[in-house]
């Protein structure tokens, strides 16, 4: 409630207001938002692209609230498709290993391998139309400056929220292939929420198949193997919705899934405005009591609450505030 | 509801479901969002002294964050009342907050005592304003506490599949998930 009754509305009732007098500026803006929503995604589009079927290899900073890791990434696609391998290179190693849609996540420290036999969607490629014109309905989206990042010219481009419900976000993309070389998620006051960024890489590189291997063939037998169940969310209604979504959010999928760790089949709902999205998950009470709340993890946003007899997480590359509001509009359909 | 302390009259919603749900339904009256059916049930709820309050509180609240000052004489008064009653511990309790809980805790706490602060001085023309700003640190220390629960990663991983940023950033947003230094991203 704090948040959606600041004066928001009450601006967007003045520019309202403001626009009646000139139909001309309201016709050429409903003609504007989908150009620009095209060139947008036409950025989005190619950066997906040159991330999919380019071999590289490089390091990346990722930095969070005060936290920076250093990892390094392989990324081979052939014949056999897409591999990709990120190698953190401070603190407690960490392995995670692509091969296709798989997702292996190695712990040495802990002996753990957590498997997500989950596909990777490119969800750009195949932007809904809705999405595309919500682009540019709620993001003002600018080139910006030629920058050199990782010793290479990139484009740097901007997607600002025009409300205060969605984080802002820069990417640079290389001038020559397109592959985004730093992105960052900006707080309504532009400060770095999260960032990813090369400080080197070699793009068209020949990488042999060893440098995307997992650190085993053969698991050593102390080692914990954890699976999540096969999980393709079958779609379908869960009887739950989400009744104060910020404007543009467009349902992609709703179903129920069996998770690890999760007696009971958990709804989930997914929401995306076309760049980011926020997942909704709807489960019985566990047994052991949960903490509620808000909470954050990098650029990802938490709130949990209960409802009746029921937990919700909503968690997504949004601001707290948002994820809240969400939480707190969800209901039985 | 930890977390909610500020946005509901604290200890009356916090145990009961179906107060939940008038709190609820109360933020969407006063946000003039309430489905229509629901507006009549909502007021005539208003008789509760519970509901009312909530009611109060949430126009103040919204008023002080707005900036438009137009309390009820005696608002203070009854909030910093409301906010000593308390329970102690809602919590479950943390080994270790982390500094980034810290951080939260620190916000809150300042958040928590200037909000109520300046309501308490736009309220109280004697400026007795002591007992409300040492109701509203407690308060918010006791959020404090569990300000960061717990991030559940196999939500993290799967919505990560679904996320548009996946899409152009490959395994990258994966690092979100195996950070090493975050103390939640545990296998």
């Amino acid at each position: 409630m704090l948040v959606r009754s600041i004066p928001k509305r009450r601006t967007l009732a003045r520019l309202v207001r403001a626009s009646r007098g000139a139909g001309l500026v309201v016709a050429t803006l409903l003609f504007v938002p989908v150009a620009l929503g095209q060139d947008a995604a036409a950025w989005l589009q190619r950066a997906a692209g040159a991330a999919r079927s380019l071999n590289y290899v490089g390091t990346i900073v990722y930095q969070h609230g005060s936290r920076v890791e250093t990892s390094r990434l392989v990324h081979l696609f052939d014949a056999n498709g897409e591999f990709e391998k990120l190698t953190n290179l401070d603190g407690p190693a960490r392995e995670v290993v692509r091969n296709n849609d798989q997702v292996r996540c190695y712990y040495p420290d802990a002996k753990i391998v957590r498997i997500e036999p989950r596909s990777f969607r490119n969800a750009f490629p195949s932007l809904l139309p809705q999405q595309l014109s919500a682009l540019a309905t709620y993001y003002f989206f600018r080139k910006a400056e030629i920058a050199r990042i990782a010793g290479l010219e990139t484009q740097a481009f901007v997607f600002e929220p025009k409300d205060g419900l969605r984080y802002g976000h820069k990417f640079w993309a290389d001038l020559t292939s397109g592959l985004l070389l730093k992105a960052r998620l900006l707080n309504e006051k532009n400060e770095a929420v999260e960032q990813f960024a090369f400080t080197d890489i070699q793009i068209g590189a020949r990488l042999e198949r060893e440098m995307i291997r997992p650190p085993f063939i053969f698991l050593p037998p102390d080692w914990q193997v954890r699976e999540s169940p096969p999980g393709e969310v079958t779609p379908q209604e869960t009887g739950w919705m989400a009744r104060d979504l910020p404007p543009g959010f467009a349902k992609v999928v709703e179903g129920f899934r069996v998770l690890r760790g999760k007696p009971a089949p958990v709804a989930h709902l997914v929401f995306s405005d076309g760049l980011v999205a926020v997942s909704v998950f709807i489960e019985p009470t566990p047994s052991s009591p949960q903490p509620v709340g808000l909470s954050q993890q990098g650029g990802i946003n938490v709130y949990s609450r209960q409802l009746d007899d029921h937990l919700v997480t909503v968690l997504g590359e949004a601001p707290g505030a948002t994820v809240r509001q969400i939480a707190y509009s969800v209901g039985h359909r | 509801m930890v977390m909610g302390k500020l946005q509901a009259v604290p200890g009356e919603l916090q145990a009961a479901g179906t107060m939940d749900t008038k709190a609820e339904a109360i933020s969407l009256l006063v946000d003039g969002e309430l489905e229509h059916e629901r507006v009549e049930h909502a007021c005539s709820s208003l008789r509760e002294p519970g509901c009312i309050r909530t009611w109060v509180c949430y126009h103040v609240i919204g008023d002080a964050l707005r900036g438009v000052a137009t309390m009820p004489a005696g608002f203070a008064a009854r909030f910093s009342e409301h906010l000593a009653a308390e329970p102690t511990v809602l919590a479950p309790t943390r080994a270790r907050p982390t500094p980034t809980a810290v951080a939260w805790a620190a916000a809150a706490t300042i958040a928590a005592v200037s909000v109520v602060g300046w309501v308490a001085l736009t309220t109280m023309p004697g400026g007795d304003v002591g007992p409300a700003i040492a109701a509203a640190k407690q308060a918010a220390t006791i959020r404090a506490a569990d300000a960061r629960p717990r991030v559940d990663n196999e939500y993290l991983l799967v919505h990560q599949e679904y996320s548009p940023t996946t899409a152009i950033q490959g395994v990258r947003p994966y690092l979100r998930a195996v950070a090493a230094s975050e103390p939640d991203a545990r296998p």
